[in-house]
């Protein structure tokens, strides 16, 4: 199934393809092809697709966005809670999960970028590679190299080490 | 004489052992392959039956189709059954969540199935979460314990005035004090 998306929340720009007006008798190959292919492949999938989405439209269900509520961090836990240090591991590990897809949304913006712009992303698509430098300079500094056994605590330690670093720099 | 028709024969010998290709002359001039004569005869059947030896493919045959029968077995049923969900029941489209609902525990999940397997078979996260949390509390209180019982018996041993680390002794209303028979006892 293709993945859902709302079109309206990253517009593509305006389609540039200009208007060729035939100037020769010959026929165009390019024109044969891309009717071929819509032809033999576009019209039945999308045929197929409107058949099930006609057998399946009738009962529509839905599925919903789970939030979870905040709880106390590992620093703000007391030593020896073992509740407490639990609750903050579980909400680290969904922190985690969050900024991995993070990523992956800014690696996709990126791609589609460069998908649209063709030749010419390394001029155009300027604003998408920052931004994604950004996202991912930060991702490393936090989880960089925790390695597949990370840890909240250990998320925790490597914070201490760049703050310690921080500090001798300055 | 002798010699002559001991190598006359010793010639046959080496003549019918190491075969010599008869080169005829319209052979080395022509340069291709050998022309062979082959005899023509027609068959009323499919060509001369031959007795092809090979070796037995019953132990592969039969576990190929052993193991198609096996995959097959369930695998059928399972793409039969997700072929039909996919068709006739679909997947959930992703909705806000409305105001004052709190959503199933299974309702979280996109994919018919998953839904099912979630409302069936496995527990609510939450509970599974709250589960995990119980043990959790169970080892924590186990481990105060017996921090606890170690240092107690720590301040017990130090300070002597617990119910462990003393020894009984006699009583003192046990002991004579008076005079002894002997100066010595």
């Amino acid at each position: 199934m293709p993945q859902e998306y709302e079109k309206d929340a990253y517009p593509e720009p305006p389609k540039q393809t200009p208007v060729t007006e035939k100037e020769t008798t010959l026929p165009n190959p390019a024109l044969i092809t891309s009717k071929l292919f819509y032809y033999s492949v576009d019209l039945p999938v999308t045929k197929f697709r409107e058949i099930i989405d006609g057998i399946r439209g009738k009962n529509k269900y839905h599925y919903y966005h789970q939030n979870f509520r905040r709880v106390p961090d590992l620093t703000e836990c007391v030593e020896g809670d073992y509740l407490c240090y639990y609750e903050a591991e579980m909400q680290w590990r969904r922190d985690f999960k969050v900024d991995q897809e993070i990523l992956k949304i800014m690696q996709e913006r990126l791609r589609a970028c460069q998908q649209r712009e063709g030749h010419s992303y390394v001029q155009n698509c300027d604003s998408q590679v920052k931004d994604f430098n950004q996202v991912a300079q930060a991702y490393n500094s936090r989880y960089g190299d925790l390695g597949a056994h990370a840890n909240s605590r250990r998320c925790l330690m490597k914070q201490k080490e760049r703050m310690i670093e921080q500090q001798q720099k300055a | 004489m002798v010699g002559m028709s001991v190598l006359r024969s010793a010639a046959a010998l080496a003549a019918r052992l190491n075969p010599v290709k008869r080169v005829s002359a319209g052979t080395l001039l022509s340069g291709s392959a050998l022309r062979t004569e082959k005899a023509v005869v027609r068959y009323g059947s499919h060509g001369k039956k031959m007795f092809v030896i090979q070796p037995t493919g019953y132990y592969d045959r039969r576990f190929l189709n052993l193991l198609k029968y096996y995959i097959l077995l369930t695998g059928i049923p399972i793409a039969v059954i997700v072929t039909l969900t996919n068709v006739f029941i679909g997947e959930a489209e992703l909705a806000e969540t409305p105001e004052g609902y709190e959503p199933e525990y299974w309702e979280y999940y996109k994919h018919p199935i998953t839904r099912w397997i979630s409302r069936n078979i496995l527990d609510d996260p939450a509970k599974d979460y709250e589960k995990m949390m119980a043990l959790v509390h169970n080892e924590q209180e186990k481990r105060q314990m017996r921090n606890m019982h170690l240092e107690v018996r720590r301040h017990m041993r130090q300070k002597g005035d617990g119910p462990w680390y003393h020894y009984d002794t006699l009583d003192k209303s046990l002991i004579f004090s008076g005079h002894k028979a002997t100066p010595d006892d």
